[in-house]
């Protein structure tokens, strides 16, 4: 009994330290407030991955009001007309120049094609140096030409006089779950919490841990009556701690305050699945501080973890698309699971047993790799 | 400013970084191993669609409509089914990202010639996603409407099929990609990649530099020595700028030999700009180092102040006229959006200085105020 009430003793004396230390150096603190707050901020209120405004210029070489017309169709919030040319040898100078992303060409005799019944051509040209959004810009261009097109036909064909929809089509129905009105902020906000945590997580143990072999201060730890354990483990517990109670500031002030991201499922689970997430992936940081000698190499150590994890475990871009080795690879990434589970449970209101895989991974990959920070560690002082 | 003291630094600091072998390597293999990885990994494509099918008609016409789903490579059929409670789970489990309903009767009203609404269900949690899923369905179904009709249109008016099909498509829109035409992803990331991993890798490398000596002690040798601030902030951040040049190569040689991105431009003219570009990211560091106390302090503020706005501002993921209102001022504060228009010019569209040169021009005010800034935030008479 003696024994296990000084073991939790020296716990608690060595998570005080820790957190003393952190709070000591307020260039820290501020910006650790300002990313679990501003920069989330900033992300849900300004970024967008859909097709948004996309700039489009307009050579109208009919003039007519079909010409007029037509070009109308295309506006916001797809595109955004940002002028209109007199000679259509300058849409490429504009696309050049990067003023444009989309020129459409509507030639001469457009209107008089129509009401002869016979096809026209109208020209898009897509800068496509952002390969997706190009597509998805064709893709809205083909659909508001379908659309003109239809129009056209069903007045003056006689598919149906009245202008009433019939005949035989395909009529699209859609239903967007989780968030149905396709809010960017929902996903962006919570894309780059999730994202902040994750650096947090990986830093600031490792940097704890990397100062203490640099100043020399590890070696008062080592003769002291702790084991690699008792050293290693209050440093994750006193940022696990901080990291929490930010992540808790952002979501009540930031997710729900301003952008109203419905909580759906548990916020208990939701604390929980985090502390998880975050003692795996500060043991991922210790594992780095085992192999670092000074500080400068922890920071490229952890820059060359931690970039391909943000930019690849689907945070930012649909992991589906990605060549299956590095999907393979991804799945040693503790965030792949963290992403899958933290949306779950924030938009889809899963409850455990639904996100039971995604924990269980998360869970194999933190005992590995906390023993194998260990192992280091002892390795290195034992 | 004195240029032998400038060297002295300089070579100090050369030296310690040879003399730590594990981060000389590093400072090298990070930028080489970031690009393999996002030039492999990083696609923002959006296919291989997990979707499955309720079939409620179970009809030779539902069955054909159906196959212009699983035929398609944007989607990945996962099977029929009818239970729509275990789909709408799968949903949320992410095994499924889309579900498309044949609702009963579907043939018979086609037949018919009356309209009939098919329902897809889309999995929103990435507003992205599911808007180019979206897009993905609405061009399936137009195409097989337009057949539809086209079909009916030529049985009650007598007229082939191809005459009623141009009378029910009045108006083609021919769509022509320009600068990147066979649309492959890796040619138009390739570029942006090397503004991303020079946005990330050097200010990692200058961050400690000016901090470490704080925290050391060893600063009070350049506080007691002639040594200028100039100097001294030049001596420091020249070798790194130095690695970083020799990274941009590196990184120019992976994009265009190893992913075969078209290079177009002019290469002197490429180094000159990634010059400017990594003096401009080796100073952002350099002034964290200069700003704050503590080591770890340096490596979490740099880490905030690059790898975010690295992907969501710089424009390699969101491009920049779709960002709004504030997005827009911490995009246009960053020097990543004017070397990423350098990068795209000078591989895509072939661009020199003559149509570049704003760019060039920010970007080296941006270098000269960066330095300014650390020049005046550095003192040689600390206070504490």
């Amino acid at each position: 009994m003696n024994g296990l009430r000084r073991w939790m003793t020296r716990l608690r004396v060595m998570t005080q330290k820790e957190l003393l230390q952190l709070l000591r150096d307020t260039v820290l603190i501020f910006f650790t407030v300002y990313a679990f707050t501003v920069d989330v901020f900033l992300a849900g209120s300004g970024v967008s991955l859909s097709l948004n405004r996309a700039a489009l210029v307009v050579y109208d070489g009919d003039h007519s009001q079909a010409s007029r017309e037509f070009a109308s169709r295309f506006h916001e919030p797809y595109f955004n007309r940002v002028g209109t040319l007199d000679k259509p040898a300058d849409t490429i100078d504009y696309l050049e120049r990067g003023e444009a992303m989309v020129a459409l060409d509507i030639p001469e005799g457009f209107e008089a094609s129509l009401y002869r019944g016979q096809p026209t051509s109208v020209q898009m040209q897509i800068d496509t140096t952002n390969t997706v959004l190009g597509l998805l810009a064709s893709s809205y261009g083909q659909q508001i030409a379908g659309q003109f097109s239809l129009d056209v036909a069903k007045t003056q064909q006689g598919l149906a006089p009245d202008g009433d929809v019939a005949g035989p089509f395909v009529l699209d129905e859609h239903r967007v779950w989780f968030n149905p009105n396709q809010k960017d902020s929902w996903f962006m906000s919570v894309s780059e919490l999730l994202t902040v945590i994750t650096l947090f997580a990986m830093m600031l143990p490792a940097a704890a841990m990397v100062r203490e072999k640099e100043r020399g201060t590890i070696e008062q730890l080592l003769v002291s009556p702790l084991s690699a354990f008792q050293v290693m483990f209050p440093k994750i517990l006193a940022m696990t701690l901080v990291i929490l109670i930010l992540t808790a500031l952002s979501l009540g002030l930031v997710l729900k305050g301003i952008f109203n991201v419905p909580f759906k499922g548990s916020l208990v689970t939701f604390f929980a699945v985090t502390t998880l997430y975050v003692f795996t992936t500060s043991g991922l940081g210790l594992l780095v501080a085992t192999v670092a000698r000074n500080m400068a190499q922890a920071g490229m150590l952890i820059i060359l973890i931690i970039a391909p994890m943000l930019f690849l475990s689907g945070a930012w871009t649909p992991p589906e698309a990605m060549p299956d080795f590095m999907r393979h690879l991804m799945a040693i990434s503790p965030l792949h699971y963290f992403i899958d589970a933290s949306y779950g449970i924030l938009l889809k209101g899963s409850g455990l047993l639904t996100i039971a895989p995604q924990l269980a991974g998360m869970a194999v990959l933190g005992t590995l790799i906390f023993m194998f920070g260990l192992w280091g560690f002892g390795r290195q002082f034992g | 400013m004195n240029g032998r003291r400038v060297a002295a630094v300089v070579s100090k600091e050369w030296r310690e970084i040879v003399r730590d072998r594990l981060f000389l390597a590093l400072a090298f293999v990070v930028p080489s191993m970031l690009m393999l990885l996002f030039g492999y990994g990083l696609s923002l494509d959006v296919e291989n669609i997990p979707f499955a099918i309720v079939d409620y008609d179970n009809s030779a016409t539902s069955r054909d409509y159906a196959y212009r789903f699983i035929d398609s490579r944007y989607f990945d059929f996962q099977g029929y089914t009818r239970d729509e409670s275990a789909l709408a789970r799968k949903l949320s489990t992410n095994e499924l990202r889309a579900y498309i309903v044949i609702p009963e009767h579907f043939e018979r009203r086609l037949l018919n010639g009356s309209p009939v609404a098919v329902q897809t269900m889309l999995d929103g949690t990435f507003p992205s996603r599911a808007e180019t899923t979206k897009g993905y369905v609405i061009a399936i179904n137009s195409a097989y409407s337009m057949e539809l009709l086209a079909r009916f249109a030529a049985a009650r008016r007598g007229i082939s099929e191809q005459q009623a099909a141009a009378a029910l498509t009045p108006v083609r829109l021919d769509v022509r990609y320009l600068f990147n035409q066979s649309l492959s992803s890796i040619w138009s990331i390739a570029p942006k990649l090397i503004m991303v991993i020079l946005m990330v890798s050097p200010p990692f490398l200058t961050a400690l530099g000016v901090v470490r000596e704080k925290e050391r002690g060893s600063i009070y040798n350049i506080y007691a020595s002639t040594v200028t601030r100039t100097e001294f902030l030049v001596g420091k951040i020249l070798p790194y700028v130095g690695i970083s040049l020799v990274n941009a190569g590196i990184l120019w040689a992976l994009a265009t030999w190893h992913f075969g991105a078209p290079f177009k431009g002019d290469f002197v003219f490429f180094l000159l700009a990634s010059l400017i570009y990594v003096v401009c990211t080796t100073g952002i560091g350099l002034i964290v180092s200069v700003v704050v106390k503590t080591q770890v302090a340096a490596m979490v503020v740099t880490a905030i102040v690059t790898v975010v706005p690295a992907a969501l501002y710089s424009g390699v993921l969101i491009p920049i006229p779709s960002l709004s209102g504030q997005a827009q001022v911490i995009a246009h504060l960053l020097p990543a959006m004017y070397y990423a228009n350098i990068v795209t010019g000078t591989f895509l569209k072939g661009a020199g200085l003559e149509t570049l040169w704003r760019d060039v021009a920010v970007l080296s005010a941006y270098g000269a105020l960066l330095l300014a800034v650390g020049f005046l935030m550095f003192s040689k008479r600390p206070r504490s």
